[in-house]
């Protein structure tokens, strides 16, 4: 997709100066806050497609994630009463026992960037905690982050008591040791090694 | 020491050391990374061999009793508790302090060096270490100066003291009373990961690389230095055993190629060759894919390391790197958890087939072996290893 908005290609570009000059023009000019969320959501597909195609790497991402967070807190106050539009609710957590959330914050990053509303629930989450944030949502996806394989027991665990809640939601996992037999063994619908299958399988979902 | 088990000894280290040079041994050697899954199989919780040291050694002495591999894989605690306990270490969180008992201890990253802190720390790092970081990073250390710093630092200093005696005199045990030689020597790091792990984070150092990479060139050539001082003293100038490099930033696909060009291998190189020269070998524990990297890792004088291979593709490094170097590893920790014994034995079999042909092979798991590994894998891994890999 060839951006044309100079807003967003200059978040595709990580140009963070000049993000933060465009939104604040644009604020004083009254262009509603959720069309300057819109634009730098198209910089943030662009930068997910870029990593997909190597052209980018996780210093990359990082930086993106930076720049969002740095704008989204200049619109932040403008965005009051305003109704964002979501294509729909994503939980998102790493597992109890683990404290690790470089991962997590980058697809959080990637699927806000989409167009989902992102639960984020933090790191060391509980069973009680993503059952929940599930029932208050609705959400249709939850996502688990674990970094290594001696804390992936209690994915497992968790997996098995949102089943026994019988909640009607797929359950997407990713961390550095996440592959076809995990999934298998804790019980999961999807699982991710990169950080832009989260969007792949939120797409096909909603 | 028994003349027995002394001959033991020998030929284990023998196995281990000729496989190091790229030779052929009479058969591939085993060499373990274990962790937490010790202490499981000796029965222990890992709150038992965070915090108490007889029980940390005994796990490993229970591993090497059982299993015959030609490498004691160590004491499975990384870290000895009570030793951060001392200093009130807030990086670190541990089981039975601040996790269930039987969780695998976690580090806390955060940007403990700030942006505006680079130019005192390239001016005299250790300087700017007693004085900036220690205090934020432990309790104990808050009030540099105090009466209660002071005694943190003769508190820190003992346990380390005691850490490691504890350690070299497990190390001699196994060796009089099992046979049984260690793996490896010390470590050190790259340069890039004291910098961007310990002190900036991954954000920090990500944002400094855009924002003031010549504060970073500056910094990573001042940890040239120290870190060969840091593999030296922690080897005790060990030249038979490898030295232990865990390697974490520079995996694929962290950085970008220019930046791995620019600030990643530069100084990691000058560490590996540095020790070299003093004949230390590095064990390129490359954690992760680092397939794209192999071309430049090549460039390294023969047999300076031994490449581990986690999830790097382990054709391509065999054919780019082997006979000049060893390599070792592979078995995907994943199988270990998961799979069957006959999975794992098949695993091995390939990997013995298409790789430890003409010798310079180590059987080893992916990536350090941890709590979640069943036992009848890691029994299939080493019979398999034993029976089949013989030359």
């Amino acid at each position: 997709m060839a951006l044309t908005d100079a807003l967003a290609i200059a978040v595709a570009e990580l140009e963070d100066e000049q993000v933060m000059s465009l939104v604040k023009e644009r604020l004083g000019a009254g262009t509603p806050a959720l069309e300057i969320v819109g634009r730098l959501q198209e910089g943030m597909t662009e930068v997910g497609r870029l990593f997909e195609a190597e052209e980018y790497f996780l210093s990359e991402l990082v930086m993106a994630g930076e720049i969002m967070k740095d704008a989204m807190d200049e619109l932040e106050p403008h965005l009051k009463g305003a109704n964002q539009e979501f294509k729909g609710n994503i939980v998102i957590g790493t597992v109890r026992g683990d404290v690790h959330d470089l991962g997590k914050n980058i697809v959080v990053m990637l699927l806000k960037g989409a167009g989902y509303n992102v639960i984020d629930l933090g790191v060391d989450v509980p069973s009680d905690k993503f059952i929940d944030a599930i029932k208050d949502s609705k959400a249709p996806l939850v996502a688990m982050s674990v970094l290594l394989t001696g804390c992936q027991d209690a994915m497992k665990d968790i997996i098995a008591d949102i089943r026994k809640e019988g909640l009607d939601v797929k359950i997407l996992i990713g961390g550095n040791y996440v592959d076809e037999i995990v999934k298998e063994n804790v019980g999961a619908d999807f699982f991710g090694t990169s950080a832009s299958d989260a969007v792949k399988y939120a797409d096909q979902i909603f | 020491m028994s003349s027995q088990m002394e001959k033991a000894y020998q030929e284990r280290l023998n196995r281990y050391v000729t496989a190091l040079n790229v030779g052929k041994p009479d058969k591939v050697p085993i060499r373990l990374q274990i962790s937490e899954f010790s202490a499981k199989y000796a029965g222990f919780t890992l709150q038992e061999i965070y915090y108490d040291a007889e029980k940390n050694i005994a796990a490993a002495t229970k591993l090497i009793q059982d299993f015959d591999m030609d490498t004691c894989p160590g004491a499975p605690n990384l870290w000895w508790a009570p030793l951060h306990d001392a200093v009130g270490a807030k990086y670190l969180k541990f089981a039975g302090r601040d996790l269930e008992e039987n969780r695998q201890f976690q580090y806390v990253e955060e940007e403990y060096m700030k942006p505006e802190d680079y130019d005192a720390f390239i001016a005299d790092p250790t300087k700017w270490i007693m004085d900036c970081l220690l205090p934020r990073i432990h309790e104990e250390f808050a009030e540099p100066g105090s009466f209660r710093a002071n005694m943190a630092l003769v508190k820190g200093a003992a346990a380390m003291v005691m850490d490691t005696g504890a350690k070299a005199q497990a190390a001699q045990m196994w060796r009089e009373q099992y046979g049984y030689p260690t793996s490896i020597a010390g470590m050190h790091k790259a340069p890039f990961d004291t910098l961007g792990d310990v002190l900036r984070a991954l954000r920090g150092i990500m944002i400094d690389l855009r924002k003031r990479p010549d504060k970073v060139l500056a910094a990573l050539d001042v940890l040239v230095d120290h870190n060969i001082f840091y593999g030296m003293a922690t080897s005790g100038g060990n030249t038979t055993l490898p030295n232990f490099l865990p390697l974490h930033r520079g995996a694929y696909p962290f950085l970008n190629e220019k930046q791995w060009d620019t600030f990643y291998w530069p100084t990691l190189k000058k560490v590996i060759e540095g020790l070299w020269e003093k004949g230390i070998r590095t064990m390129f524990y490359a954690e992760g894919n680092w397939t794209p990297y192999l071309e430049k890792i090549a460039e390294l004088p023969d047999k300076s390391i031994v490449f581990h291979v986690d999830q790097t593709d382990i054709d391509k490094a065999h054919k780019i790197l082997g006979g000049r170097f060893c390599i070792s590893g592979n078995v995907p920790n994943t199988l270990l958890s998961y799979g069957k014994p006959e999975e794992v034995s098949d695993y091995c079999k390939r990997l013995i087939d298409n790789y430890a042909a003409d010798g310079g092979f180590i059987m080893d798991a992916a990536g350090v072996i941890q709590y979640d590994a069943k036992v009848e894998n890691i029994r299939a891994l080493v019979e398999t290893t034993r029976e089949y890999g013989v030359y």
